[in-house]
């Protein structure tokens, strides 16, 4: 089966900054990817040439088997950016029914899969709210569920669970587990180092680079440690000494 | 290109404004009042000057009558513009003016008729009859008019008593727009006006909240196009100035009567090519404002010269001859001037091709750019 994502020597230069330094890596399908790293690694960088929003200055990425950036290939992905990006003048609905039909969504498929996403997030009484009205984490909910609203094959989480409490946390990984038992791949980043145990592989970015990639179990046994965050932290000092 | 896709982007901008009451307000209420406004307030004609007259002219005795031309000139300048009040001492009435209680003075010399005569019996005659009117400059606009006015009532005083002028200007049969006020000329140069600023401005700030809020970076990780994301702004505000364009005719036509021998259709489709000139100029703006409040500091650059070089309010021929050029490198200026051509003259398509053609040339360019733009994105 081919891979959900694979790149080679994937690198994003901005002017002297070089965001995202010759990453090679691979999603199988079916799988939840998690990068990891401190704020200003290349997460986001890396996911956005994934998604087709930034050209890579060198380097290759398949996503779905195709070379980006394909147009084509977005009607089946979805992408949670790390801002809730919603329209705050409009209701929840309206915010749904937009993606359904950028997403050519049918009507009745869309109201199907709108009910079903609305339960999910528990915003059925607040269909008709305005974004504007709504709380940080309700809107958090509806940003995740403005991306699935066409049912994608891949979906590209940025930190989906910064900010919000732990019990919906615990619900959204609850929700990622039934989507990769549905097939779905799902490609995120998170700092928070808890979190990659339940990821099936995790990638540690560090400036730029992709520092070590594996089950979280084998990451650990990489650096002899027994914890993701204990992990992270000695392969990165390893990185500095010898660059 | 995707219909659908288009009808989304524009339906999400206008459901946008349906749940903003204020913005609705900005695009219904506004441009009314300013119609209103200028309408009522500005007519162009003004009223109750206040001026200070003496006359110490003594007239000329003939036949046993008393013969007085100044008398007749102050008959026909008594009227609504000029509010007068007589005085005896010329440095008195000066006083007036300069103490700030009058904005002119008129004065009647004491041999004024006499020499008026002397003048008309003998043309070789060295007799000079004159009018001293000092005005306070201060404001062109009122001292200017008082100038006209005592110009107009000597003309008039002197055919009344028989003493016509041997030249004269007809000027009763206009060859377009006879009978028009300064709102009927105002109305055209409103509807360009509120329309392009609505589309440019809303555009602007909207595009800039879809920068900063992340939902750009949304949409354009959909299949939608840039081309379909600009077109579906363009279709909205272009829907947006026919609902303006309705309540300023409608409001126009009630409130004041407005002129309009042409097509009115023509007046719907000129106010909609702007608009989506000025909602392309809007999404290209907002690339250079990080911010909401940025966004705000381009409010003078677009309202100033639309406003003031466009020809809404003054026409392009009173902006001097080296900045002229520049009323052509805005889109309004053609809106003006054919929205006007429509509505005042009557003129037809044919008439106003070359007016059309450049709009539409304003348009596809500032559309193209913008869809260029937004393709080439950060990359």
């Amino acid at each position: 089966m081919p891979a959900a994502v694979k790149t080679e020597k994937l690198t994003k230069r901005f002017g002297k900054i070089l965001a995202v330094d010759e990453i090679s890596m691979t999603v199988e399908v079916g799988e939840i990817y998690g990068l990891l790293g401190p704020n200003g690694a290349g997460k986001t960088t890396l996911v956005r040439m994934l998604c087709g929003l930034l050209l890579p200055t060198s380097g290759t990425a398949f996503v779905l088997d195709t070379r980006m950036p394909c147009p084509s290939i977005k009607a089946r992905i979805g992408y949670m950016p790390q801002e809730s990006a919603l329209y705050h003048d409009l209701t929840v609905h309206e915010n749904l029914h937009l993606f359904g039909a950028i997403y050519d969504i049918p009507d009745h498929t869309f109201k199907a899969n709108e009910e079903e996403l609305l339960d999910f997030i528990q915003l059925k009484d607040r269909r008709d709210e305005l974004v504007g009205n709504l709380s940080g984490g309700m809107r958090h909910r509806l940003s995740l569920a403005c991306a699935m609203i066409h049912r994608p094959e891949l979906l590209f989480l940025d930190e989906p669970t910064v900010g919000i409490d732990p019990e919906l946390r615990a619900a959204f990984w609850n929700f990622f587990s039934s989507l990769r038992q549905r097939g779905v791949t799902i490609l995120m980043t998170t700092h928070y180092m808890d979190e990659a145990s339940r990821c099936t592989r995790i990638g540690l970015m560090r400036q730029g680079r992709l520092i070590s990639e594996g089950t979280p179990d084998a990451v650990m046994a990489q650096a002899g440690v027994d914890s993701i965050e204990e992990a992270f932290l000695k392969l990165a000092a390893q990185r500095g000494a010898n660059p | 290109m995707n219909a659908r896709h288009l009808a989304a982007i524009s339906r999400r901008i206008l459901q946008g404004i349906r749940h903003d009451k204020r913005t609705m307000a900005l695009i219904g209420i506004v441009p009314v009042a300013w119609m209103c406004v200028f309408g009522l307030a500005f007519s162009g004609d003004l009223k109750n000057i206040k001026v200070t007259l003496v006359n110490q002219d003594q007239g000329y005795s003939i036949m046993g009558k008393n013969l007085s031309i100044s008398a007749a000139i102050v008959e026909a300048l008594r009227d609504d513009v000029l509010k007068i009040v007589e005085m005896d001492s010329a440095d008195q009435a000066v006083q007036e003016v300069s103490e700030g209680r009058s904005r002119g003075v008129i004065i009647f010399p004491a041999n004024f008729t006499r020499r008026a005569l002397a003048k008309l019996t003998n043309p070789q005659s060295t007799d000079q009859a004159s009018i001293v009117v000092r005005t306070d400059d201060s404001n062109v606009n009122i001292a200017s008019t008082i100038r006209k006015r005592v110009a107009d009532s000597l003309m008039e005083a002197m055919s009344a008593s028989g003493y016509s002028s041997p030249v004269s200007a007809d000027a009763s049969e206009p060859i377009y727009a006879k009978g028009a006020r300064f709102v009927d000329a105002f109305v055209p140069g409103v509807l360009a006006f509120a329309t392009y600023l609505v589309a440019t401005l809303l555009t602007l700030i909207s595009f800039v909240s879809e920068r900063t809020t992340g939902t750009l970076e949304r949409l354009l990780s959909t299949p939608l196009t840039p081309g379909e994301i600009v077109g579906g702004y363009g279709l909205a505000f272009g829907l947006i100035s026919v609902i303006q364009v309705t309540i300023l005719l409608v409001v126009a036509m009630a409130a004041f009567n407005v002129m309009i021998v042409g097509d009115v259709a023509l007046a719907f489709l000129i106010p909609a090519l702007l608009a989506i000139s000025g909602q392309s100029l809007g999404i290209l703006l907002s690339s250079a404002a990080k911010r909401e409040l940025q966004a705000i500091q381009f409010f003078p650059l677009i309202v100033i010269p639309a406003f003031l070089l466009s020809g809404v309010f003054w026409p392009v021929e009173a902006i001097p001859a080296w900045l002229r050029p520049a009323s052509y490198l805005i889109p309004t200026t053609y809106a003006v001037e054919a929205l006007r051509s429509v509505m005042l003259r009557g003129w037809g398509l044919g008439k106003i091709v070359l007016h059309l053609i450049a709009l539409v040339a304003f348009a596809c360019f500032f559309l193209a750019a913008a869809v260029l733009h937004l393709s080439r994105g950060e990359r």
